[in-house]
């Protein structure tokens, strides 16, 4: 049950997208978002789109594997939704007792629709294309500037890759604990919410205490490797932009350009 | 390895003439450390000594094995040698260089590699490869040097191929080589692991074993080697044993373990041949009692004693084979009487699996078959063991047994009653068959050790007095006195609540106890005492055990019948001495023999004996003083 999580799932294969260091895909990721708020009008949207199918395209993703992310967003997409068809005031299209309908509430709904999927794919696609380890070197490399204001950049960037090699081992360990307090008993489905909730002590404590066990032992095993901090650490494989990356880079200027002349003067133009 | 040794030898070449001649590489002088105790408020109220006086020089190159019981300071030492700790009073020396005087502590960290038991808790990276240059990283090597490092790291160790895969899907024995490149990548002076093997299947330990010697003799890395298994520390250059917080005895492995007046007061085991060497001789059947190894027994017994072939000759018994046949096997029968072994087939049928498969995920491409189409039957007052390679689908079976999952196919009845259908209470099932997991103490949840025995009869629906009284019983029945009950079991040494643990499932009082691996990690006495218990709750209360184990010896000593599990299906299911008369097929399957049982086939195959079958120590001696 616990593995279906595919949140920052990895796809393996070879394509442009993937060798792309991933400062580039980080940075491409934010500018797409953020011109997804800049721009809202349709025509945008399409150029937005457009652009998306090429990079997929590019990145030999299965389009199947990326729609399955879509799904577990599905509900709350909906509530969303629903919400702005039926709260948004202007002009109305349809009434029925208090439910009403207006034109500004269906024209909001689906830019926030498509808006909110195409943010949900192209994040996805970051993770799809980058592993765990290339996205956490990238952040710790583009976030450097933040060790200016005290932030310690790679300590995070260390906890977040440590928490990537341990979720597996954590849900796996959290399997067992289950399944040996249902081997004395313990019974996790019948009863009321407070019955429910005082079940989950038996898992949550030798959950917490194995997990405080294995970070000192881990700890241990780190320290004992002589790790220090990020003072004077180098990488087996340093991140290093090479001219695909600047083709990239130059793309993603395009994108940018094309999207702000369709947003302020293609439309002044025609009207 | 060569290119390495040049440059550490960059740090150590000044020290040399400070010693004069030969360096030692590890030096501890006096060491003595404490560790406070505190009451509830944080206050320290006193100290415990952990190491007492401590004096263990090692010269580079050595081969050193560390015995000693659970808490004897083994652990607490070896942290001592990378630094990790330094002590209260006198001092370490690491090549050279004080432990608590350098500045930058990874100067001596990079001398000393570390690894630990549990090998998920160590690595680090998310991939092999990143993982080994972890180190290196940290020492702040170039890029291409780190890489160079990585690769000649890996093959050492014999896992290329794996260098880019998650250390997630490699067995325990793979990733404890992982874990042993990932040190040896930081290019250290010697290697101290601590208990390396604890958690690993024979396979597994063997190819550890086999590495750990193989970088000691072709690479000359000094050892340190942590372990409970004296066979490990038999093949040792020195063996150091370590008895509450002082070094008890210390020498070659032959002196040390030929103190055996010492080695049983410290109680400790010794290897399978020294023990039955040490048997003979004292009934005279053998010269000398400080044999190590197989080899050498059968060396020393022919020596000692003339072929069975010769007597049978001079005796005029032209058939001889078929006589000899005759009295060992008068022999054995009286030792399987005594034991009141063999296949107990009088006893009433409780759970009986009747061509069960289980599929973990299923109708996917991860699809694993992980028991085929399994045929066993369980019977009252039984005990039985379950050995496997890793995968072969152990953990799954018992599963099964207890009903925790549901067969993908075939059907499991209880007492005649088919449980596999969909009508039937599974948490009746858990509570018939109780099922201690590997490393159970790490369920353990409760304020105190009572209430959390008591968590299994509360459940079951027993009122509070009833569950208290059950839970006092059985916690005395596996040695758990009353001044523990109250205590948190968070407080308990690791052998104490693995018995807290275990009193928990017993307490369900269960027909049919089942236990994953249950001496895993604990040291030989402790290992008795939770055998012993076993036994009695067999012998007392009739009980059904089921054992899962690595551990061929304890098999053949504890267990009447041995199901051996390959490929998730049943290979052999048979009394212990039958199933070990399969060498081959066993070693085939990456498990093994009993160490005394190839020293019999050894003697049978010299003409020195024609009983092969002893199993355990007591059977072999027995055997062999007949002859």
């Amino acid at each position: 049950m616990l593995r279906d999580i595919t949140l920052g799932q990895y796809y393996q294969t070879e394509s442009k997208i993937h060798q792309l260091d991933p400062r580039v895909k980080l940075l491409s990721a934010l500018v797409y978002i953020i011109m997804l708020f800049v721009c809202d009008d349709f025509s945008c949207y399409a150029i937005c789109a457009i652009a998306l199918w090429i990079v997929i395209r590019l990145s030999k993703v299965p389009i199947k594997f990326i729609t399955k992310g879509l799904k577990t967003i599905v509900i709350l997409l909906m509530i969303s939704l629903l919400l702005n068809i039926f709260f948004t005031p202007g002009k109305v299209l349809f009434e029925f007792n208090f439910v009403r309908i207006t034109e500004e509430g269906l024209i909001k709904a689906a830019k926030i629709g498509i808006r909110f999927i195409l943010i949900i794919i192209a994040s996805s696609l970051l993770t799809l294309t980058t592993t765990p380890t290339n996205l956490t070197d990238g952040l710790e490399k583009s976030l450097g500037f933040l060790n200016y204001i005290k932030i310690p950049v790679h300590e995070i960037a260390m906890m977040m890759s440590i928490a990537l090699r341990f979720i597996p081992i954590l849900m796996e360990e959290t399997d067992k604990i289950i399944k040996a307090q249902t081997a004395r008993g313990a019974d996790f489905e019948t009863g009321g919410m407070i019955k429910k909730a005082k079940s989950l002590i038996p898992i949550m404590i030798p959950l917490f205490v194995s997990a405080l066990k294995r970070a000192n032992n881990l700890a241990i095993a780190m320290e004992a490797r002589c790790y220090h901090g990020g003072k004077d650490r180098t990488k087996m494989y340093p991140l290093k932009y090479n001219s695909r990356d600047f083709t990239a880079y130059f793309i993603l200027f395009i994108f940018v350009v094309v999207l702000f002349v369709e947003r302020f003067y293609v439309l002044k133009i025609f009207g | 390895m060569k290119l390495e040794r040049k440059e550490s030898n960059f740090s150590s070449s000044y020290l040399v003439s400070f010693d004069g001649e030969y360096m030692s590489i590890i030096k501890a002088n006096n060491v003595k450390y404490r560790v406070k105790i505190k009451n509830e408020n944080n206050e320290v109220v006193g100290h415990k000594t952990i190491l007492d006086n401590i004096n263990i020089d090692i010269k580079k190159g050595d081969f050193v094995a560390i015995l000693g019981r659970n808490g004897s300071g083994k652990s607490t030492f070896a942290k001592h040698l990378n630094a990790l700790l330094v002590p209260n009073e006198g001092s370490v020396l690491i090549n050279g260089q004080d432990t608590s005087m350098v500045e930058e502590l990874w100067e001596i960290r990079k001398q000393c590699g570390m690894v630990f038991q549990n090998p998920d808790n160590q690595i680090v990276g998310v991939t092999v490869e990143e993982d080994i240059a972890f180190g290196p990283e940290n020492l702040g090597m170039s890029s291409e040097k780190i890489i160079k490092t990585v690769s000649h790291a890996i093959e050492k160790v014999g896992m290329s191929a794996f260098k880019k895969k998650s250390p997630n899907h490699l067995s325990g024995g793979q990733k404890q080589r992982v874990a042993i490149a990932s040190s040896l990548a930081i290019k250290p002076e010697c290697i101290v692991l601590d208990e390396p093997t604890a958690m690993l299947d024979p396979k597994g330990r063997k190819d550890v074993i086999n590495l750990v010697r193989q970088l000691n003799k072709n690479d000359g890395m000094t050892i340190i080697l942590i372990t409970h298994h004296m066979e490990e520390a038999a093949i040792a250059d020195t063996v150091i044993v370590l008895d509450q917080g002082k070094v008890a005895i210390s020498g070659k492995p032959r002196e040390v373990f030929s103190k055996i007046d010492e080695m049983k007061a410290l109680k400790l085991e010794l290897p399978q041949m020294m023990e039955l060497s040490y048997r003979l001789h004292q009934k005279g059947k053998i010269s000398r009692y400080d044999l190590l190894d197989i080899e050498e027994f059968v060396e020393q017994y022919m020596k000692d004693s003339r072929p069975a072939i010769d007597i049978y000759d001079k005796i005029g018994v032209h058939d001889a084979g078929r006589f000899g046949d005759i009295m060992v096997q008068s022999e054995l029968n009286r030792i399987d009487e005594k034991n009141n072994n063999g296949k107990n087939n009088n006893g009433k049928t409780l759970l009986e699996l009747i061509d069960v498969s289980y599929v973990y995920q299923p109708e996917t491409a991860m699809k694993n078959i992980a028991v085929d189409h399994v045929n066993v039957s369980i019977r009252e007052n039984e005990m039985i063991g379950v050995i496997g390679p890793t995968g072969s689908g152990k953990s799954t079976l018992i599963q099964l047994m207890n009903g925790l999952l549901r067969p993908s196919e075939g059907k499991i009845y209880f007492k005649g009653k088919d449980i596999s259908g969909k009508g039937f209470q599974k948490k009746q099932l858990h509570f018939s068959v109780g099922l201690v997991f590997q490393y159970p103490e790490s369920q353990l949840f409760e304020e105190t050790v009572l209430s959390d025995v008591m968590y299994g009869p509360l459940n079951k629906g027993y009122e509070k007095e009833k569950a208290e009284a059950i839970a006092r019983e059985c916690l005395k029945s596996l040695g758990i006195g009353d001044e523990y009950f109250r205590k948190s079991p968070f407080d308990l040494s690791g052998g104490e609540k693995r018995r807290v643990a275990i009193a928990g499932v017993i307490a369900m009082e269960p027909e049919i106890i089942v236990l994953d691996e249950p001496t895993a990690g604990l040291d030989p006495l402790t290992r008795e005492h939770l055998f012993y218990s076993l036994k009695m709750l067999k012998e007392e209360k009739n009980k059904t055990i089921v054992i899962v184990s690595h551990s061929m010896e304890d098999m053949a000593k504890y267990v009447e019948r041995v199901i051996v599990m390959n490929g998730g299906k049943v290979m052999f299911d048979d009394t212990t001495r039958q199933v070990f008369q399969n060498s081959d097929a066993l070693e085939k399957i990456g498990l093994a023999i009993p160490t005394v049982s190839y020293a019999m086939k050894r003697l049978k195959a010299e003409g020195y004996t024609d009983c092969d079958e002893a199993i355990t120590i007591d059977e072999a001696v027995d055997v062999l003083s007949y002859e």
